[in-house]
């Protein structure tokens, strides 16, 4: 009887440790990449973007004959912007699939625990997106970023705010995660060391679009500025609800709103009009970035927001395996350091923890078509 | 009509001056955290009849109700395009169009999935279903994720404009869809009360939420009238799922998650299995979402609204409008 | 034509596989076919047409060997298995089980060897998965209270671990009965008011509980780090710590006391090793549960309250020790799993890992050991086998969740009854 149920559960047996004993075969004229990053859950579209970018920066580079004529082969990892899964994937990466370099991950909460391992396998990991200070400070040598810090951000937006807005009364509001607090605390401690204490503080849930409540609680304090620390899918809603309830304040943000879905999660050019966005120099005025964006266009996907951040990382690794002719972690990051890359971004260069030496956040301004376009100082 | 609202708003402010921190509450921020409390509600408490319903007759929490919603806030988008795509602009004509439309398909959703993944299960453990339907709603999400991609999407903006009450710069308002919003609600839970109370589907439906076994003895087809009312629920979420879309304008396929979690805590907080229990709950939790975060703080809004109703069971353990459990003896 | 449709079996089998055809390209066209582009579209109906098309075969399949002898013979062997009910135990217990369970153990303590590193993480989340089952199986399983906020209990524990080490200096030994206390501390709390709702009541007001707790644990940035999260210390063994230099004053890496070169996976087995035997512990304990009149009062009150009142069982006291203890176990799973990830945040601890777990409980057969076991393996590591199939994994893993319960809707394993008999006396 009881056999008998054994035998039931045999097939499923086989197969699990027929997954687990799978040998991976490596061939030698590769170079594999990781590219981790959330595909499933709340945050998918932006694992989108950082595929999309490294994949065609691979492309381009295998198109021009690869690293020292090895093809570089993308191995694609889901961590669903958890902790947990970003664990799993890192050692997956590492263990597995052997790759010698990780670009990624997005939440800097998943980026935190995967670079610990990446870290200790001595494997170069840069990050196209995870902007919270912390990322760099833990003392690990492997991990970089192509995007900037919080507060690097967080000290243009305040400066902007109390310098060229002059504002009276601003509300600071935070969608309680890494990135969106991060942000806006850092631009609040910048805004206080300027003299100018914030008239309201608050989080708001992200997933929800029902911000009306807060809204009115801005519009109650009489707030003439009001700084977003968020992405897109909250800060879309949330200058909706603000515009219909007739508030005139100046809405300001920071590069996770930046994307066409802003304007598509604000229903429409005519709410997203006046907004201020800090965000990295535009690569349009790159004239490498140019050739790229033009070719992402004509395959018909719109490189926004962390896109050409993960197609520079790709580049950078790209350089340093070339340029060091090691696949080693902690020299390619000395390499990096030492030498810098040339990116779609601009030429880049990080110090010792792996940030980037000169942040380049400048503010934009959306206009009533949905487009954004630098402020010239 | 707008001066006698006024007058209550205003009485009700001093009440909620003395228990709350909060110095200076002029009548108009209340009167607009009223309205955004109401417009709430009424959201939470469409989507909480699917709940309710479902749960009344076969005692199964529907967690993949949530993202039911969802795909009809998705289904409200495609007609709407498709519509402008043969030249129909006409608000009127593609606002009913797109209900129609809407809540055929997302009935069918209802009914396919109850009979793909519940119905195997009806004589099972009450809590297989249970599980089956997070199963569901996990398919659910990441359907429609993967075929129509993870990024928000969106509806044109069709209805514009706002009643507005008070002085021009102290004023407080109530859009015309969230007007639509309010009205539907409440006109649709009217329409569902009287279906179940007054005809004899309805008494088809409480018989077997009473005694499955005897109402089948009695020659009650158990199952259609099961398939029925979720295809009634489904209906309410449909008809959710265009209002909000049309109000919010944006929406992913993330968004039945957390709005289907609000509205389970609305049905359980109204009593689970009433109906108009559920439209109360849903008021309820929206305006102390509304009024908790602009008197106290929005970052614990959440928190109150669930201490609420663990405090709400805890005195009344069958929610507000439900009946007590019986205790067999 | 209605007449017709009687008369021939087979056209009428082949008008049903048409409607389910027909239906699930209605239900699949606008999703799957009209693909959103900004307010345009793109429309594509390629993949309704198909799935359709396999609908109609498979359906029509059924419908014609349900009408014949034989066919009806292979639906019956396929068909999800109905009985019901529970069975008692064979008196003496399976006799071949003493030799079974000793080879079981040995192998789980020299299966790490053998795994990669990778494949060891995900083992490790596994046995974490099948303590958290075994603790809410207590709950739900054995006790009859529907939870739907266990991840609460399992937040307290990695979060006591994680908070405790930064601002107490507590270390993994004594951060594991502190957690355990501190959980279980928090069942009571939650338990005590609670415990007189009905059924489904519990369910909401516990899964309450549970977003409370992470909403807190997100919001209190200033105490617990918000969605930062706070890191958690490597794990010790005698002051030895296992990473690649001592992180806390006064420790000495493992590898530099025994002068063995670094390897990361040293640390990862040791918390395999010491989960082990804690989950090992666990399952005897349980099992030695279920025969005491605590255990049997458990099962008893899951059955029939009032039988179990009028008894003179005190339904209080029974239902709280189920709901310490599963908090308890909840916990201690806590503290393993930050110690694992060196690092906690509130989007660990969301809804979602509630009801995973109730998942294995429910999957494993409500109250059977062997069937958590299995179905926490098969939950945790078929997610991470399927990572093959990319985009589509979490909808296979879906889909697979709903198959699993339709074809199973008991269980994989049947509970059996614990089989006693008073010593020396009449039954």
């Amino acid at each position: 009887m009881i056999m008998k149920k054994l035998w039931k559960m045999a097939p499923v047996a086989t197969l699990l440790v027929g997954m687990m004993a799978a040998p991976l075969t490596q061939a030698e004229d590769v170079v594999k990449i990781g590219v981790a990053g959330p595909h499933t859950g709340a945050y998918a579209a932006f694992g989108e973007q950082l595929w999309k970018g490294a994949e065609a920066a691979a492309n381009d580079i295998n198109e021009a004959g690869g690293i020292d004529g090895k093809k570089i082969e993308l191995v694609k990892a889901d961590d669903a912007c958890e902790p947990k899964q970003a664990v799993s994937v890192a050692n997956r990466l590492v263990d597995n699939d052997k790759v010698v370099a990780v670009v990624g991950h997005f939440c800097s909460s998943s980026t935190m625990p995967a670079s610990e391992i990446y870290d200790e396998a001595n494997i170069i990991d840069i990050t196209p997106a995870s902007t919270n200070p912390q990322v760099t400070e833990r003392g690990l040598k492997t991990i970089m970023r192509t995007c900037g810090r919080d507060d690097q951000q967080g000290n243009v937006a305040g400066d902007y705010i109390v310098n060229q807005l002059k504002a009276k009364k601003v509300a600071v509001i935070h969608d309680k995660d890494t990135y969106g607090q991060g942000l806006a605390d850092a631009t609040k401690a910048r805004m206080n060391e300027l003299g100018l204490e914030e008239v309201l503080y608050e989080g708001l849930t992200r997933g929800e679009k029902d911000f009306n409540a807060l809204v009115t609680k801005i519009k109650s304090v009489d707030a003439d500025v009001v700084y977003f620390g968020g992405l897109h899918s909250e800060a879309g809603p949330l200058v909706r609800q603000l515009r219909e309830q007739g508030s005139k304040a100046t809405f300001i943000s920071g590069d996770g709103i930046v994307s066409e879905d802003f304007v598509v999660a604000a229903g429409g050019g005519e709410f997203v009009d006046g907004v201020l966005s800090t965000f990295g120099r535009d690569p349009r005025t790159i004239p490498e970035g140019k050739a790229v964006v033009d070719k992402f266009k004509a395959a018909g996907y719109e490189p926004e927001g962390y896109t050409l951040y993960s197609y520079a990382a790709m580049q950078a690794i790209a350089d340093a395996i070339k340029g060091s002719g090691s696949t080693d972690g902690d020299k390619l990051t000395a390499w990096l350091e030492s030498n810098g890359a040339d990116t779609v971004m601009g030429k880049k260069e990080w110090d010792e923890k792996g940030d980037l030496k000169v942040s380049d956040y400048v503010m934009y301004r959306w206009d009533k078509d949905g487009k954004y376009t630098m402020i010239e100082e | 009509m707008a001066g006698h609202a006024g007058i209550l708003i205003n009485s009700k402010s001093i009440l909620l001056q003395k228990t709350f921190r909060c110095s200076t509450m002029e009548s108009h921020i209340l009167g607009q955290q009223l309205v955004n409390g109401l417009a709430l509600g009424s959201i939470y408490g469409l989507i909480a009849v699917g709940y309710t319903m479902v749960y009344g007759i076969i005692g199964m929490i529907n967690f993949a109700h949530g993202d039911i919603y969802m795909v009809a806030a998705y289904i409200t988008a495609i007609c709407i395009a498709v519509l402008s795509f043969f030249g129909i602009n006409t608000v009127a004509i593609v606002l009913l169009i797109t209900l129609a439309v809407t809540i055929f398909i997302i009935a069918l959703y209802g009914w396919s999935i109850e009979r793909v993944a519940y119905k195997p299960l009806r004589n099972s453990t009450r809590l297989a279903p249970l599980i089956s339907a997070i199963g569901v709603s996990l398919i659910l999400q990441n359907y429609v994720q993967v075929s129509q991609g993870a990024r928000t999407q969106a509806v044109p903006t069709m209805i514009q404009g706002a009643f507005r009450f008070g002085s021009e710069t102290d004023f407080f308002q109530i859009t015309y869809i969230q007007t639509l919003l309010v009205v539907v609600s409440f006109l649709s839970m009217g329409i569902l009360t009287w279906i179940i109370q007054k005809t004899s589907l309805g008494r088809q439906c409480r018989a077997v939420q009473q005694d499955r076994k005897m109402a089948s003895l009695l020659g009650i087809n158990t199952d259609r009238i099961i398939s029925t009312v979720f295809i009634m629920g489904s209906s309410m979420a449909a008809v959710a799922g265009v209002l909000v879309t049309l109000n919010y304008g944006s929406f992913d396929f993330y968004i039945g998650f957390v709005t289907g979690i609000k509205a389970f805590t609305a049905a359980v907080l109204g009593g689970i299995g009433s109906l108009p229990g559920a439209m109360l709950g849903g008021i309820i939790l929206g305006m102390s979402e509304s009024l908790f975060s602009g008197l106290v703080n929005t970052d614990y809004k959440d928190v109150f609204a669930f201490s609420l109703l663990v405090l709400v069971l805890i005195f009344r353990p069958s929610g507000l409008l439900g009946k007590p459990a019986v205790e067999k003896v | 034509m209605l007449g017709t449709a009687h008369d021939n079996p087979k056209v009428a089998a082949l008008k049903e596989a048409l409607l389910s055809a027909a239906i699930t390209f209605l239900v699949m066209a606008p999703i799957s076919g009209i693909v959103l582009k900004g307010y345009a579209f793109e429309a594509d109906f390629t993949v309704p047409v198909y799935a359709a098309l396999i609908v109609f075969v498979l359906r029509l399949a059924i419908l014609l060997l349900e009408q014949n002898e034989t066919g009806r013979k292979i639906l019956v062997r396929l068909s999800p298995s109905k009985g019901g009910g529970v069975t008692v135990a064979k008196p003496g217990g399976v006799p071949w089980l003493r030799f079974i369970l000793p080879l079981l153990f040995i192998a789980g303590l020299v299966l790490p060897f053998f795994l990669g590193k990778y494949w060891l993480t995900v083992v490790i989340l596994a046995m974490i998965y099948v303590l958290l089952g075994l603790g809410l199986n207590i709950v739900v399983g054995l006790a009859g209270l529907l939870d739907l906020g266990f991840v609460a209990f399992y937040a307290v524990g990695a979060y006591m671990f994680a908070l405790g080490s930064q601002y107490w200096g507590l270390g993994f030994w004594t951060a594991l009965p502190l957690a355990a206390a501190t959980a279980a501390l928090f069942g009571g709390m939650l338990g005590f008011p609670v415990l007189r709702m009905h059924g489904d009541y519990l369910a909401i007001v516990t899964l309450g509980f549970g977003e409370i707790i992470r909403l807190v644990l997100n919001n209190w940035t200033s105490f617990t780090g918000g969605p930062n999260g706070v890191s958690a210390p490597n794990p010790t063994l005698f002051n030895l710590e296992f990473s690649r230099s001592a992180k806390i004053e006064g420790n000495i890496p493992f590898h530099e006391f025994f002068g063995i070169p670094y390897d990361s996976s040293l640390k990862y087995l040791f918390i395999y090793m010491v989960l082990f035997l804690v989950v090992c512990a666990m399952i005897y304990f349980v099992n030695r549960l279920r025969l005491m009149p605590m255990g049997r009062a458990w099962e008893a009150l899951r059955e029939d309250e009032i039988a179990c009142r009028s008894m003179g069982i005190n339904h209080v006291t029974v239902k709280l020790s189920a709901f310490m203890m599963g908090a308890m176990t909840g916990g201690i799973g806590g503290v393993f799993f930050a110690a694992y990830q060196g690092f906690v945040n509130p989007s660990s601890f969301t809804f979602f890992e509630s009801a995973l777990i109730l998942a294995i409980v429910v999957l494993g057969g409500m109250g059977s050991v062997v069937g958590v076991i299995i179905a926490a393996l098969v939950l945790t590591i078929l997610p991470e086998a399927l990572r093959d199939f990319a985009d589509y994994r979490v909808l296979i893993f879906g889909i697979l969740m709903v198959v699993m319960m339709i074809w199973k809707p008991r269980g994989l394993i049947r509970i059996h009854r614990p089989y006693f008999r008073v010593k020396g006396g009449k039954a």
